[in-house]
């Protein structure tokens, strides 16, 4: 076994469905975009080794599928969870005034040690497409990110590789302070079921 | 067998270099004279040309995705003036041998593919010469511009037009079409290795195939005797060649047709099962798998070994790679030293490069996983691990073990016997006057359940109505006639509904809102199901709404059938109204009927039985992953207390798999074949689990061995996808059924408990006061071999398990509460581990029901989600 600690951090994508959470998973795991993947049904997940800070970590991206209620069963997937990424399409409104019940949903269901302070990350997704199709403006995005305690922002296209790494970039780093934090936190116990065989997640010696 | 006249009147272009076609209005000069082989065409001018001997028009390529790129183009087989050792006329009408007569004319025929748009003129004489009876080459010569001959497929920009000696073909690949490849196709390979692009046979398009298979219908002797279904035009192509050369199948690789195959090809293709360069270069360059070519028909399980396992290495290796756990040096090491591993594997498993990446990262446990699953399947070893989960059992229950070896073998060869139920024998169930059932239901059934439907002669179109309950069983052609008119009406007007909604935005805010959700999902999922599929690929009309995402990208005629007619049933079933995976159900009932309304009232009927995956509520799929759950205790406990332990027995890895039928996992024409033996409900209307156990148990030993977590479960489970071989997987479905049904048998015997009859149902909610009372109002089912036993037993008395624990209706709805069900979970192992307390759960039982779980208005109403009616 090698000597080197391991960090798995958790990230869950939610959305409304066809949003893009998965063409953006894709494009951010694999580098390409495919106009044909299947709505995604159940769930599944892709991994990707990412330095941050000169630290190795392995993001563990959950894909889940958006329509609302196959999200019932997907409690098992949002335990444990060190990020939560929101996505919504920018040219699709009704996507954008659900992030908050998909935000108030994940809360409920992976219930942090520290709801206040877990890591979100907002995207709003297929700036690609023509700006008449328009429907939410960056302004009101941002105002929406600000009004949830600060919550990081970006534009992305999945098409067009846009804004992609630099968003998934925060989103890594903001998972492995997240991780950190409850590591170094000696007050609660570690609840998280993940398995990185027999490792002890706590040590920080 | 007649071999081509070349009478000395023609006179035959010379061998000059080619060049390219050009021909002018006033090329030829043409004598129609039919009697005589005297009569010649000749070449106005300069008197060059070749003969055509065969060709066949609307044989189209693909260069693209889109259908608006097709190319309309004849495949022809053309005689050249031989070269040098000019043969004579009785050395080319020897029989097909090795004599060098015959080999100067091989190298005299040509076989080519031009397109229409360059034939000029020409175009009258292929026609002509297509038209022509077919089973002889025509005794007049019909001479032609020579093709430019080309040996090489020269990719790039360049023209699709090919001729290529028939001494260079080294062999043809031969897809006949089917549901999924709507047009059958050939590839040419030649010696040197290389392949021209596929050629597509429109045969609905094409005048000398209509004519051969209107021959052929009114001979049918043809379509029995060549046991290939529905004859196409690559078929009449091989008859051409036949003629000429000889034409042998590979057994390795039925859909290969070598050409004048030397020993040493014969072996090494045949019996030696040795790939192609084709097969590998396809699989080293990951190409989809749809792609035309000979490894991608090649079904895995048939796959050489290490065609498999460079697939896989493929597949996962090298994307897996980077991806990250608990791998171990030594079962890496362990794996690249077992002798069972194809050399080129272990090679790279040994670079050491390669294992410095492997152990700093995991996941390649999961593929190496996926590995050992690999050589495990070679083995005679895997069949007889599996039979301890029987023995066990059945050791409790002191009976013999050897009941099920000899079941199971007797399964498989009872299943290779089963052939696939034409048309033919289909028509021949019914009365050919009234057109009434004059087999009994269970009769047909069980001959669909274990033969399939032919997937060539449109017996589908037919037998999918049957199955999915839009015709009655018993009732005769003119009832059905009846039926099918009304139910188009129907359809219409039911579309006629939404279409006002759409076009008026009547109703209320909520519904319009609804309405235009639903819409908008449908859009979005039409236009990511199954466009793989050709009949879903194309996007050659514009989109008709300018407002769609798909506008730009545009769409074609069978999404927006799709979209149509989802919309409808959005309509139709506004309790339920769509929701996302209704679309993969759809599809292929679509792909088999083509006509909408047809295919909306299969949906309705499948979906009747569905309906309770896609509620609101989830309650439908709890209860059938709460009975998998119970299933895989019962039946596999040692696997089960392994699934405990990485925190898996929610099941929830076989959502997908439940959710919509296996349709991600398998081939389009699988599912076909799966979904027609599923419909029967011959054995069980919950069939479906049973396949879903025999997934599981077939990779029972690499799960316990290396899957340590839920997430690896998930992943392993959602990664056999595309590689699960659905013959096997039935027959030991099947398999399980029978298993499991004399457990059952077995321990009602032994604890002489009165048997209930119940009926599925959903969970109720916890504080409902109504518990489930199995058999109140279920109907007594219809006897039968399988449940007969049971079902004779005492009706009335429900038996609801005398174990600790909840009772079974409140427990499952703890479950929903919770997301994972504990108590019922603990209730049932301690049926099956202690002696005393042994009870079959009433999930379980329902088990040996074949009665349709469809849901009650009312229960769609409370747990659907819709907008209501
Ligand atoms: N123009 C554009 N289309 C996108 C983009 N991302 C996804 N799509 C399309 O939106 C649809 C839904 O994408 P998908 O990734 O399946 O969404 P999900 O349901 O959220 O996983 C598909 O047709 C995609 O091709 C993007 O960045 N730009
Ligand atoms: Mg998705």
């Amino acid at each position: 076994m090698s000597s080197r600690k391991k960090i798995l951090l958790k990230v869950i994508i939610l959305g409304d469905s066809g949003v893009g959470k998965t063409s953006l998973m894709n494009q951010y795991v694999n580098k390409k975009f495919s106009a044909s993947y299947k709505a995604t049904i159940g769930a599944d997940f892709l991994t990707k080794e990412v330095l941050v800070d000169d630290r190795l970590v392995t993001m563990q991206l959950w894909d889940t599928a958006g329509q609302e209620r196959f999200q019932s069963l997907g409690v098992a997937f949002y335990r444990g969870a060190d990020c939560c990424v929101l996505v919504y399409d920018v040219n699709n409104s009704k996507s954008f005034d659900t992030l908050d019940s998909w935000r108030d949903e994940f809360l409920i269901q992976a219930s942090p040690m520290d709801p206040e302070s877990f890591p979100f990350v907002v995207l709003g997704n297929k700036v690609d497409v023509d700006e008449s199709k328009r429907m939410i403006s960056s302004k009101r995005a941002q105002a929406f990110c600000q009004s949830k305690g600060g919550i990081p922002y970006f534009e992305t296209s999945a098409k067009e590789a846009v804004n992609v790494e630099q968003a998934f970039e925060v989103i890594a780093r903001n998972a492995l302070a997240q991780e950190e934090s409850q590591d170094f936190n000696p007050d609660f116990p570690e609840t998280i079921p993940i398995n990185i065989g027999e490792e002890n997640q706590g040590c920080s010696c | 067998m007649t071999t081509p006249t070349s009478p000395s009147a023609v006179h035959d272009a010379t061998a000059d270099p080619p060049s390219p076609p050009s021909p002018t209005a006033s090329f030829y000069d043409m004598s129609d004279d039919e009697e005589g082989g005297y009569s010649t065409i000749r070449h106005s001018k300069t008197g060059k040309g070749v003969k055509l001997l065969y060709t066949k028009s609307k044989v189209y390529v693909h260069p693209t995705p889109s259908a608006k790129d097709n190319i309309p183009g004849y495949i022809a087989l053309i005689q050249q003036k031989p070269g040098l050792e000019r043969s004579t006329s009785t050395a080319s009408q020897t029989a097909v041998g090795s004599s060098r007569g015959a080999q100067s004319e091989r190298n005299s025929l040509l076989l080519a593919w031009v397109p229409e748009s360059s034939l000029g003129s020409a175009s009258e004489i292929y026609t002509k010469v297509e038209l022509a009876d077919g089973d002889s080459p025509p005794k007049q010569s019909y001479l032609v511009p020579p093709p430019p001959i080309t040996t090489a497929h020269s990719s790039g920009l360049g023209t699709y037009a090919f001729a290529v000696p028939l001494s260079e073909v080294f062999s043809i690949l031969v897809r006949p079409p089917s549901v999924g490849w709507w047009f059958g196709s050939v590839i040419i390979n030649t010696k040197a290795g290389d392949s021209f692009p596929a050629l597509f046979f429109h045969d609905s398009e094409c005048q000398s195939t209509i004519q051969q298979r209107k021959k052929l219908q009114r001979e049918s002797f043809e379509i029995s005797a060549s046991g290939q279904g529905m004859f196409w035009g690559g078929d009449e192509v091989l008859r051409w060649l036949k003629r000429y050369v000889t034409v042998e199948r590979s057994s390795q690789e039925p859909n290969i047709y070598l050409i004048d195959p030397s020993d040493a090809d014969k072996l090494s293709f045949g019996s030696g099962g040795k790939p192609t360069t084709d097969n590998v270069r396809n699989v080293l360059e990951g190409k989809p798998k749809d792609h035309p070519s000979p490894s991608s028909r090649t079904k895995d399980a048939q796959m050489d070994p290490m065609m498999q396992a460079l697939k896989s290495a493929r597949w996962n290796f090298l994307e897996k790679m980077s991806q990250v756990t608990t791998f171990t040096r030594r079962t890496a090491q362990a794996v690249a030293e077992n002798k069972n591993v194809p050399p080129q594997v272990r090679r790279l498993l040994q670079d050491p490069q390669v294992r410095t990446v492997s152990d700093e990262f995991d996941s390649a446990r999961l593929y190496l996983a996926r590995w050992a699953m690999g050589i495990a399947e070679q083995s005679e070893r895997e069949r007889n691990q599996r039979m301890w989960t029987a023995r066990d059992v059945m050791e409790m229950e002191d009976s013999e073990v050897g009941e099920f070896e000899i079941l199971d073998a007797e399964q498989m060869s009872l299943t290779d016997k089963r052939k696939p139920v034409t048309l033919k024998e289909w028509n021949g169930f019914f009365n050919s006057r009234t057109g009434r059932l004059e087999k009994t239901v269970d009769e047909v059934k069980e001959r669909i359940f274990h033969g399939g439907l032919s997937p060539e002669d449109g017996v589908r179109k037919e037998a999918y109505l049957f199955l999915l309950g839009v015709y009655e069983w018993d009732s005769s052609k003119e009832e059905r006639d009846a039926k099918m008119n009304s139910l188009r009406d129907e359809y219409i007007r039911l579309k006629g509904a939404w279409w006002e909604r759409m076009v008026d935005e009547q109703g209320t805010l909520e519904e319009r809102e609804w309405w235009k959700e639903q819409r908008m999902r449908i859009e979005k999922d039409v236009h990511r199901t199954d466009r793989h599929i050709p009949l879903f690929a194309g996007e050659d009309i514009p989109h008709p709404d300018p407002d769609s995402p798909f506008a730009e990208s545009g769409t074609n005629v069978h999404m927006e059938q799709m979209k149509d007619m989802l919309l409808t049933y959005n309509e139709y079933n506004r309790d339920l109204g769509y929701v996302q995976g209704m679309s993969d159900l759809l599809a292929p009932i679509y792909a088999v009927e083509q006509d909408d309304a047809v295919a909306f009232w299969g949906f309705v009927g499948f979906m009747e039985r569905m309906e309770r995956n896609f509620l609101r509520d989830q309650s439908g799929m709890r209860l059938q992953l709460l009975t998998l759950d119970h299933l895989c205790q019962f039946l596999d406990p040692k696997l089960y207390a392994h699934l405990e332990k990485v925190d898996s027995t929610n099941f929830f890895f076989f959502f997908r798999m439940l959710l919509v039928w296996f349709k991600r996992e398998f081939e389009f024409t699988d599912i076909l074949r799966m979904w027609e033996g599923l419909w029967t409900d011959y054995l069980s209307s919950n069939f479906h689990l049973f396949l879903a156990m025999a997934i599981l148990e077939k990779h029972r030993e690499v799960i316990i061995d290396h899957l340590k977590g839920f997430d690896e479960v998930l992943k392993y489970v959602n990664e056999l996808s595309g590689s699960i071989d659905l013959q096997s997987t039935m027959v030991r479905a099947e398999s399980l059924f029978l298993r499991f049904q004399r457990m059952v048998e077995a321990i009602d015997k032994k604890s002489n408990f009165p048997v209930p009859i119940v009926r599925q149902r959903l969970p109720q909610p916890p504080s409902s006061p109504t518990t489930t009372t199995p058999g109140a109002d279920g109907k007594p089912r219809t006897s039968s071999q399988s449940s007969s036993s049971t079902a004779r037993q005492n009706a009335n008395r429900a038996v609801i398990a005398n174990g600790p624990g909840p009772r079974p209706g409140s427990s499952s709805a703890a479950a929903s509460a919770s997301g994972r069900d504990k108590t019922t979970g603990d209730f049932v192992a301690q049926g099956v581990g202690a002696e005393k307390e042994k009870v079959i759960s009433p999930e379980l039982r329902i088990l040996l029901s074949k009665e349709v779980p469809k849901l009650d208005k009312h229960e769609v109403r409370e747990h659907g989600g819709g907008v209501g009616s």
